[in-house]
């Protein structure tokens, strides 16, 4: 699985990272980065439910 | 609901989650999550999956993000997932949940989480309201045609569509029983809406009588003053989405009666808009965007864990973006007084601020970047500046 991010949408929310901090994280402006943008399986589940916790729709997912 | 409600002994393997929007997609991802591998079924009404609402007052409505700007991911394979399906009854005897076409849907283990609806002051024409993405979609074709528009209700909903009234060009007046967002923010922080608004060119109306929608375009406050504009737009709050649940035996007062981890009974919860929960006494519901997320992983940890789950504890967290303020909020409300400046200032354009005061402060950003996590860090006791 693949995520992908719109940065141009994010407004630094932070509940992707609260949600899987192995894949995503906010920098220091609070803009997300994706740290893994190839999830391994194990965080899988989480980087998806990730995706539709943002309050403003700026992640996706590519199965 | 104090009384323990222990945990349902069989294995479940079918969990069905009523409601297809944030607090139902939460308490799916929850579930799977932590490991329930059962068969689930996500039922929800609109024609739509899950899509993000916040934006739908702003960008959508301005015209500037298309609707499928919005939708979020899917949610993971295998689930069960049913669009334009409206749950029509509850069974507790039989454990099914009946739709609206006479179908049944068994399951073990249920998640209620049907929302609200916008609540409306009634009159002879059918309301506006901004609520679901069809109702943006059919406001913001409305807007293009429109000179001026009359919006009743002056809370975070009512001040965004005049935000974004505004910036299409439109002549706005807010009308409410109090000066806008007063009663939710307390004076000084609302005080910073209606300065901007004003700014902006927005007529804001107080009528402590309130307003009565006349024929369609007219509205008559408690003075007898009428107001005309070519829309007007009912934004006065929500009403939960329990009718469905009618007869079924489960406590509805003002919403689904929930215990502290959203329990109605060992295999029910309710998370989201419709849930409410014991407060001092009394029931409350918790209408905003992160309450329904908190309150959907706690109520699927209650049902995979039972009394062993964490309890729900309500941590306030509110945003609005309305006339240049984007503004985010940790914390009890309303506020008091004046606050401290944690840093920069509103003459700057950008500051974080804070109330502070036990047990626990608010934590205000304006215009400025700072996660939800960091803004709950300043509301403990002990922050410092």
């Amino acid at each position: 699985m693949r995520v992908a991010v719109d940065a141009g949408r994010c407004d630094g929310f932070g509940y992707c990272e609260q949600q899987a901090p192995e894949v995503f994280r906010l920098d220091d402006d609070g803009v997300v980065v994706v740290l893994l943008a190839d999830v391994p399986a194990e965080f899988a589940d989480r980087a998806e439910a990730a995706t539709r916790a943002c309050p403003v729709a700026a992640l996706k997912v590519d199965p | 609901v104090s009384e323990p409600l222990g945990t349902v002994n069989e294995p479940a393997s079918r969990a069905v989650v009523v409601g297809g929007s944030l607090a139902g997609v939460t308490a799916v991802d929850a579930l799977r999550c932590r490991g329930f591998d059962g068969h689930i079924t996500l039922i929800g009404d609109e024609p739509y999956g899950a899509y993000s609402r916040p934006p739908l007052s702003k960008g959508v409505l301005a015209g500037l993000e298309p609707a499928d700007s919005v939708m979020l991911p899917p949610p993971p394979a295998g689930v069960d997932v049913r669009v334009r399906t409206r749950a029509a009854g509850l069974d507790l005897q039989r454990r099914v949940v009946r739709l609206a076409d006479g179908e049944e849907v068994p399951y073990d283990r249920l998640v209620i989480a049907t929302g609200a609806r916008a609540r409306t002051l009634g009159g002879p024409a059918p309301a506006t309201v901004l609520r679901d993405l069809d109702d943006a979609l059919a406001l913001r074709d409305r807007l293009r045609d429109a000179t001026d528009v009359l919006i009743l209700g002056g809370g975070f909903l009512g001040m965004e569509i005049a935000s974004t009234a505004v910036r299409l060009g439109l002549s706005v007046t807010v009308v409410d029983l109090r000066l806008p967002l007063v009663g939710v923010l307390g004076p000084w922080l609302a005080g910073i809406f209606t300065h901007a608004a004003r700014r902006a060119g927005v007529r804001i109306v107080v009528s402590p009588g309130g307003a009565r929608p006349l024929e369609a375009g007219t509205v008559e406050l408690r003075d007898g003053t009428r107001l005309s504009a070519d829309v007007v737009v009912t934004a006065v709050g929500d009403r939960p989405n329990v009718e469905w649940l009618a007869g079924s035996g489960l406590a509805l007062r003002g919403g689904v009666v929930v215990d502290a981890r959203c329990r109605v009974s060992p295999e029910i919860v309710a998370a989201g808009d419709v849930a409410a929960f014991p407060d001092g006494g009394r029931l409350r519901r918790m209408p905003h965007w992160d309450a329904a997320m908190a309150q959907a992983k706690a109520a699927a940890d209650a049902l995979l864990l039972g009394e062993a789950a964490a309890a729900y504890r309500p941590e306030p967290y509110y945003w609005t973006d309305a006339f240049g303020l984007a503004v985010k909020i940790a914390g009890p409300l309303p506020v008091e007084g004046p606050p401290t400046s944690v840093e920069g200032s509103l003459e700057q354009g950008s500051a974080l601020l804070r109330w502070d005061r036990d047990p626990q402060a608010t934590a205000v950003a304006v215009n400025y970047h700072l996660s939800v996590a960091k803004l709950r860090r300043l509301t403990a006791r002990a922050a410092t500046a």
